[in-house]
């Protein structure tokens, strides 16, 4: 490739949930993340291509949008990326308008307004297979005689879906657009609304459009789905079901990898002459990060349950019931798919935040995001009700399970709590109504769900063997050395960097309970949450002097901790901020330094506080 | 003694790593884009450039926080049918 020619930029733009990213996916052989609702796409993303005869298309996906009159932050990206207002981003050579067949009026006014940019166009008619199984009626060729631009259908999910739209994009002549510096635009009129309108009525009549059939099964289960106290009723089942879930079936396969882990820790030790490699390696690496990969199948489940959610078209549902009740804290029904997306992680979930109009919605939204249970507070949380709650069934139900759900409903009632508090102090609110386009409920797709899976695997894999790692790694030299004098008489731990820093923190948090052990994890946990659990297994396994401790962090905690002590460490970690990456995010959102300092001020004074709490009085109850 | 600056390089790379890791993505792309003009009057690290290099910066420019569950998994190149 000659590095000196500029790429090629082909812009893929439409309503929200018409398939763009999925067509992106197919266009760039990249695998980002598809799903069946509004505002998956937040920001601008590009992937290449390089055609048959070698030219090289960079393709960008952009987030969708009904008008390019933007009411959010995400679709002025698209318009400004458009109009090439960019830094370093002429507009783009060739736009590809993705409509979603089936709602062919939906999408069709945003192609009449990008057509008049006058930019060269194609139009990729997508979810043809949907279209057809529902009886819509769209002629094609009479769509791009009536456009003046050429109509491709596709079904960006299917592979070789989009072959003739590849074809058509390779072989397109790519006009001399480099010349202008920026499309002719203005705002929408009113006069222009209603000129888009009549287009788009007389369009529909030529192309002999007919709406998809009625899909009354689905408008059945929509009836109690969207209904006030019926939808909650079910959303809370579906959530609590798939906690148990997560819960009793991950058993046997996180036992299979903790044994696994012991028997390579005892086969290491065993074959390598003592010493500090032997111990960096068992010790170190075996212990720390290994006892949080025995935490991947809860995870793989989790997002099993999660994705399949996404696919069916349940999560928009989900919102619209919820906005009444987020309504009384302060919060609008479009603040839910951030919020649920931080379940995942708060990074995108903050992300995901631009697609709510109200800056001060979003700025409440950005602030609770970080109290949702993120995946990184999984290892934590199991750990710890592994080793302190007894394994008994209560009823049907799990107890370990039930404590979970508790604890994911703990993370999103404080959440509730603080956007409460900061309506106090906002002032009052602007009404912004929620508008949510709900898609078709459909299947999930098992490409898609196994696509997914897959990419959740990779994330927590890379960060066990990345900065978890890296992190044991240091820790274990900082526990290690210096080496005890030769009077020594405890731990050789205990006279090491990180045992005197443990001794030191101590002061701090043994009002909450907190021994040094933990006090140390919690550093290096700051790089990520579930790295506290790593360094509990290191710092532990020093601290034995030479005992079997290896990945066996559970029965050492359930003999040396008090229950009191556990709780304690369970509520500092519903609020703690322990997540460098999330407080950057939050600057770069919020660009000021201000909300990730109140950020993380307000988040460590509730974790400090409930964790004092729940230490005290759990002490004296039990 | 072997055993001992083996374990010294280990902990010299993992230290390393971790400070990397931890680098904000901006501060991560500007030292990847200084290498890499560093790495260009450097005719031996040519290939170095092409298969490490141009990526990584490639992959940073695009996707941000490659940490991140929303910007995982792109390729940026991809090959012709």
């Amino acid at each position: 490739m000659d590095a000196t020619v500029t790429p090629l930029r082909v812009a893929l733009v439409g309503v929200p949930n018409c398939g763009k990213t999925a067509l992106f996916n197919r266009l760039t052989g990249s695998r980002q993340k598809v799903a069946n609702y509004p505002g998956v796409t937040v920001e601008r993303r590009e992937g290449e291509r390089v055609a048959a005869d070698g030219r090289v298309l960079r393709v960008l996906d952009l987030p969708g949008t009904y008008s390019l009159n933007p009411t959010t932050l995400d679709e002025a990206i698209t318009r400004d990326v458009l109009l090439g207002r960019l830094v370093d981003a002429p507009s783009p050579e060739l736009v590809v308008c993705v409509v979603d067949a089936v709602h062919l009026p939906i999408g069709l006014r945003l192609v009449l307004e990008v057509k008049r940019l006058g930019l060269p166009m194609v139009l990729a008619l997508n979810r043809m297979d949907v279209a057809k199984r529902r009886g819509v009626k769209i002629d094609a060729a009479r769509l791009a005689q009536e456009l003046g631009v050429a109509v491709l259908p596709t079904v960006a999910v299917r592979r070789g879906g989009a072959d003739t739209l590849i074809d058509a994009i390779e072989s397109a002549k790519w006009a001399g657009h480099r010349g202008l510096s920026s499309p002719a635009w203005q705002e929408t009129t009113a006069e222009d609304a209603e000129q888009f309108q009549s287009d788009l009525r007389g369009i529909l009549a030529a192309v002999g459009y007919a709406p998809p059939a009625d899909n009354d099964l689905g408008k059945r289960v929509d009836v109690v789905l969207l209904h006030p106290l019926g939808g909650l009723l079910v959303l809370a089942v579906i959530m609590f079901l798939m906690f148990q879930a997560v819960f009793s079936w991950a058993e046997a396969p996180m036992d299979l990898i903790e044994r696994a882990m012991a028997a390579l820790g005892a086969w290491v030790g065993a074959h390598l002459p003592a010493g500090a490699l032997s111990s960096l390696l068992v010790n170190g690496v075996i212990a720390g990060a290994g006892s949080v990969l025995v935490f991947l199948p809860q995870i793989i489940l989790l997002f099993f349950f999660i994705l399949a959610l996404e696919d069916s078209g349940y999560l928009p549902r989900a919102a619209y019931v919820l906005d009444r009740w987020m309504g009384f804290v302060g919060l609008s029904g479009r603040a839910f798919i951030p919020l649920l997306s931080s379940h995942a992680c708060a990074i995108p979930g903050i992300m995901a935040a631009r697609t709510i109009p109200n800056w001060r919605d979003r700025l409440t939204t950005i602030m609770i995001a970080p109290l949702m249970t993120c995946s990184a507070r999984i290892p934590v949380y199991t750990l710890l009700i592994s080793a302190m709650i007894p394994n008994r069934a209560i009823g049907w139900f799990n107890l370990r399970g039930l404590i979970m759900f508790g604890l994911y409903v703990g993370g999103i009632l404080s959440a509730l709590l603080v956007a409460f508090v900061m309506k106090q102090f906002a002032g009052k609110r602007q009404y912004s109504p929620l508008m949510l386009e709900l898609p078709d409920f459909q299947w999930p797709h098992g490409g898609n769900l196994l696509l997914g899976l897959w990419e959740r695997v990779k994330i927590f894999m890379n960060r066990v063997g990345g900065i978890i790692l890296a992190l044991m790694i240091v820790l274990w030299f900082l526990s290690t050395y210096p080496a005890p004098p030769l009077d020594a008489t405890g731990p050789a731990i205990q006279y090491s960097f990180a045992g005197k820093l443990g001794a030191l923190l101590e002061h701090v948090f043994r009002p909450i309970g907190f021994n040094w052990q933990i006090s140390i994890a919690l550093v290096p946990g700051l790089a990520a949450r579930e790295v506290a659990v790593g360094a509990l297994g290191t710092v532990y396994a020093m601290s034995a002097a030479g005992d079997d401790l290896s990945s066996q962090l559970q029965p050492v905690i359930a003999s040396g901790w008090s229950l009191a002590t556990a709780c304690s460490l369970i509520a500092w970690y519903v609020f703690a901020p322990q997540c460098l990456s999330t407080l950057a995010v939050v600057k770069r959102e919020t660009n000021s330094w201000r909300y990730p300092l109140i950020m993380a001020g307000y988040l460590f004074a509730l974790a400090y506080i409930a964790a004092f709490i729940t230490y005290r009085v759990v002490a004296a109850w039990a | 003694m072997f055993q001992e600056i083996l374990v010294g390089l280990i902990v010299i790379a993992a230290f390393a790593a971790c400070v990397w890791k931890l680098m904000p993505a901006r501060r991560r792309l500007r030292a990847l884009v200084a290498l890499d003009a560093w790495a260009a009057r450097r005719p031996a690290l040519a290939e170095f450039r092409e298969r490490s290099l141009r990526p990584r910066i490639a992959k940073a420019v695009g996707s941000g926080c490659a940490g991140c569950a929303a910007n995982v998994g792109v390729r940026p190149h991809h090959r012709p049918r």
